[in-house]
């Protein structure tokens, strides 16, 4: 029995889509259930992946590929999956903040949250705080993650952090901020919740947080 | 014997392109351009477009040959660029190569403490001076964002930290419009005139679009600024290898060429003949540490290449060199600086920037300007080449020479040697127990000195009282006063 999970895991490492999700497939039709397959297959491989890609032994693109087997196994998974135990780790809203266009940095953390099961709302670049004040409101989400790559936009960090505040959402959500010139000193002065310097260590914290 | 024909010296050049390569790129851009399309969020310049002949489909605008080719033709091959006295020191054009800082760090290390930190207008203004003082630096750029102003405010004072730190000819980035327009007037006050200044520009604007293919408004705008102004702009994409880019070379050049096409054509159309220096940058977004990286061959290798097409348009051309990811000033700065300054030389890139950044950008240091000048003199004494003539073959000296006794005292070499021999200026080459005397010094020890012995020493003439009060008159409108 879990020969398949373990099996699930090291495929979905080797970012073999398919094949992941015929075990997938096949972890259910033998009985297991889908929170057990998600657990100690799908997440237990993206784990060791995170891990090694930390390590500096995994390499960007070998991640993309694992999580892209991770989203095929989800595929078969998520019509079964019962809302108690979501498919998800919790909801993550983020963008990078007004005037700033910069979004590589943003788009890897984002993908690599999803690769960790966090379900992901992305509000794109040059995200006034009004419209991340929406997105909380309409996605209630367990975090907000902001990105600035800019000296000259990384004080609309702490200005959407104050709009949050004012619309009584504030502690409704953890905040993390990120980017080049953000630095945990800087986070802690804005009010937020973490910092995370590169997205393999924003995995980790938003793990924490949620 | 009468005077002869000299033998001409060989300067070696490389070539990364075949002329079919070449034409395979080239060919590739006009198939993104007319084909895939761009996206334009940029009103003026959308009808620009429209009304020049590009068509509208699949929410992309596309653009046909020949308004590229006809860009193409009516943009200048050379501009001449000026210092802040009106001097002209920095012509773009030929085989000629100038070297600068780069723009907008976030960090600096403290050249007094050696920490990383914040940089400051104050960094701004003792950077460029230092750039002033270095004699293989012909222009500067801010190399910081100032964090202790207001953050509106910060390219107005780069950009004052710039000029009144150096006289020499400046690469500057601005946010927006309204930034543009300030910097366009306390220009204007330090040329004298709005006249003098098109005809000496001592300025040029470094703004990029977004790889791939994507214009956004504010930065258009500030490329339209220039072309209205008939000021010189740059405004070279980033196709970064697996960001912005495709990751492979071939890819991101036909990408990055399409794309810097595009602004070429926006120039031209609004005033043909305007000032604009083709080029982009091909870092390569680091699949272990996703940073982008200033210290990859990828640089130099697509630099070499996009320099090849720069010519078979014709245009005068920019690149980047003598920067590095290493946090610190060391073997890997120095390996990093050297080959692609090296690169920039054999491909005769016209105008070189980033030179001094450490931190793939993030962050500036004074040590490593200093190193990367030294690093410029030695590959200069390189580009040289090797004189071929009566006084260098040195017929008679080898002739009156003791067989084993050696050159050291001979007349030859006493009349040549000046001039046929480099030296180093921060290259320590003393015998050891000197070294040790001194300190044990390493080479960044070294820079780090002479970086405070210029700061110390180096005179730059001040600004114009006029500029002066234009600065004054700009801040105090922007802080509503
Ligand atoms: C690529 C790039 C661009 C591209 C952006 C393309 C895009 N689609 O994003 C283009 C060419 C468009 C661009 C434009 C500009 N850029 Co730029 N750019 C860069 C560059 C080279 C790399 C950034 C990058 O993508 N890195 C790769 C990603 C993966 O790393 P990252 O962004 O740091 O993200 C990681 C972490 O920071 C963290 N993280 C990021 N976000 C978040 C969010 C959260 C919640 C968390 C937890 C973590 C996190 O995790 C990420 C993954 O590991 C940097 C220099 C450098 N080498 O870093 C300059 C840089 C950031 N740019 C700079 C500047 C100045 C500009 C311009 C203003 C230039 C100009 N004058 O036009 C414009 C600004 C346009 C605008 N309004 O935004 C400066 C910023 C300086 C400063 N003091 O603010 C830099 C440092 C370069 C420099 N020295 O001049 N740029």
């Amino acid at each position: 029995m879990a020969d398949i999970l373990q099996k699930i895991a090291s495929k979905l490492y080797e970012g073999e889509d398919e094949e992941v999700a015929e075990l997938v497939q096949q972890a259910l039709d033998s009985g297991l259930t889908p929170k057990e397959i998600l657990q100690d297959g799908l997440i237990a491989g993206m784990d060791q992946v995170g891990k090694d890609f930390k390590a500096g032994d995994l390499f960007v693109p070998e991640v993309l590929i694992a999580a892209r087997a991770m989203h095929a196994g989800m595929n078969v998974l998520r019509p079964l999956l019962a809302a108690s135990d979501s498919p998800t780790v919790g909801k993550y809203v983020i963008g990078t903040v007004k005037g700033d266009l910069h979004d590589i940095g943003k788009n890897l953390v984002k993908m690599m949250l999803e690769g960790a099961g966090f379900e992901t709302v992305d509000l794109g670049t040059d995200v006034a705080p009004e419209a991340f004040v929406r997105a909380v409101q309409e996605h209630k989400p367990r975090i907000v993650g902001m990105s600035a790559l800019l000296t000259t936009t990384m004080v609309n960090m702490k200005s959407t952090i104050d709009a949050l505040q004012e619309a009584g959402l504030r502690d409704s959500v953890k905040i993390m901020v990120g980017g080049a010139p953000v630095t945990a000193a800087f986070a802690q002065q804005i009010g937020a919740d973490a910092y995370a310097p590169d997205a393999a260590t924003a995995v980790d914290v938003a793990r924490k947080l949620a | 014997m009468s005077e002869q024909v000299p033998i001409e010296t060989l300067h070696p050049t490389i070539r990364m392109l075949s002329d079919e390569q070449i034409q395979a790129i080239h060919n590739t851009s006009l198939d993104i351009l007319s084909r895939t399309g761009i996206v334009m969020k940029n009103e003026k310049a959308r009808r620009l477009l429209l009304d020049a002949g590009a068509w509208e489909s699949d929410g992309r605008i596309k653009i046909p040959e020949h308004l590229v080719m006809s860009a193409i033709g009516s943009a200048p091959s050379r501009i001449p660029m000026y210092n802040r006295l009106g001097e002209l020191t920095m012509p773009l054009e030929g085989g000629n190569v100038f070297f600068g800082s780069g723009s907008d760090c976030v960090f600096t290390i403290d050249v007094e403490t050696g920490r990383r930190r914040k940089a400051t207008y104050d960094d701004v203004y003792r950077i460029a001076r230092l750039t002033d003082g270095l004699d293989e630096m012909d222009f500067v750029m801010s190399m910081s964002n100032p964090s202790d102003v207001p953050p509106m405010d910060v390219y107005i004072h780069g950009f004052v930290g710039m000029i009144r730190g150096s006289v020499k000819p400046n690469v500057y980035t601005a946010n927006h419009r309204g930034d543009m327009e300030d910097i366009y007037r306390i220009a204007c006050a330090v040329a004298g005139s709005e006249q003098r200044l098109r005809e000496r520009p001592f300025l040029m604007l470094y703004a990029e679009s977004i790889s791939p293919l994507l214009y956004p408004d504010e930065s258009v705008d500030k490329l339209l600024f220039c072309a209205e102004k008939g000021i010189p702009v740059t405004y070279p994409p980033s196709p970064n290898t697996g960001g912005g880019g495709p990751i492979t070379l071939a890819g991101a050049l036909a990408l990055g060429n399409a794309e810097c096409l595009v602004g070429l054509v926006l120039t031209q159309l609004v005033r043909p003949g305007t000032p604009f220096l083709y080029g982009m940058n091909t870092a390569a977004l680091d699949m272990r540490s996703a940073i982008v990286s200033y210290g990859a061959p990828e640089w130099p290798t697509g630099m070499a290449a996009w320099c090849d097409i720069a010519r078979y348009y014709g245009l005068p051309v920019w690149g980047a060199a003598g920067a590095t990811d290493s946090k610190v000033v060391d073997a890997q700065a120095g390996l990093e600086a050297a080959i692609s300054i090296m690169t920039a030389f054999l491909t005769r890139c016209n105008l070189v920037h980033d030179v001094g950044y450490i931190e793939y950008g993030s962050t500036s240091s004074m040590e490593m300007l200093v190193i990367a000048d030294e690093i410029i003199r030695d590959v200069r004494f390189i580009m040289n080449g090797v004189e071929v003539s009566e006084r260098t073959l040195a017929r008679e000296a080898i002739h009156r020479a003791t067989p084993g006794g050696g050159f050291l005292a001979d007349e030859h070499t006493l009349r040549n040697w000046k001039w046929a021999q480099f030296r180093p200026r921060v290259m320590d080459r003393s015998r050891y127990d000197e070294w040790a005397e001194r300190g044990a010094k390493d080479m960044a020890a070294r820079a780090n000195e002479r970086a405070r012995r210029i700061l110390a020493e180096h005179d730059v003439p001040p600004l114009p009282e006029a500029a002066e009060e234009e600065i004054r008159a700009v801040l105090r409108r922007r802080a509503g006063k």
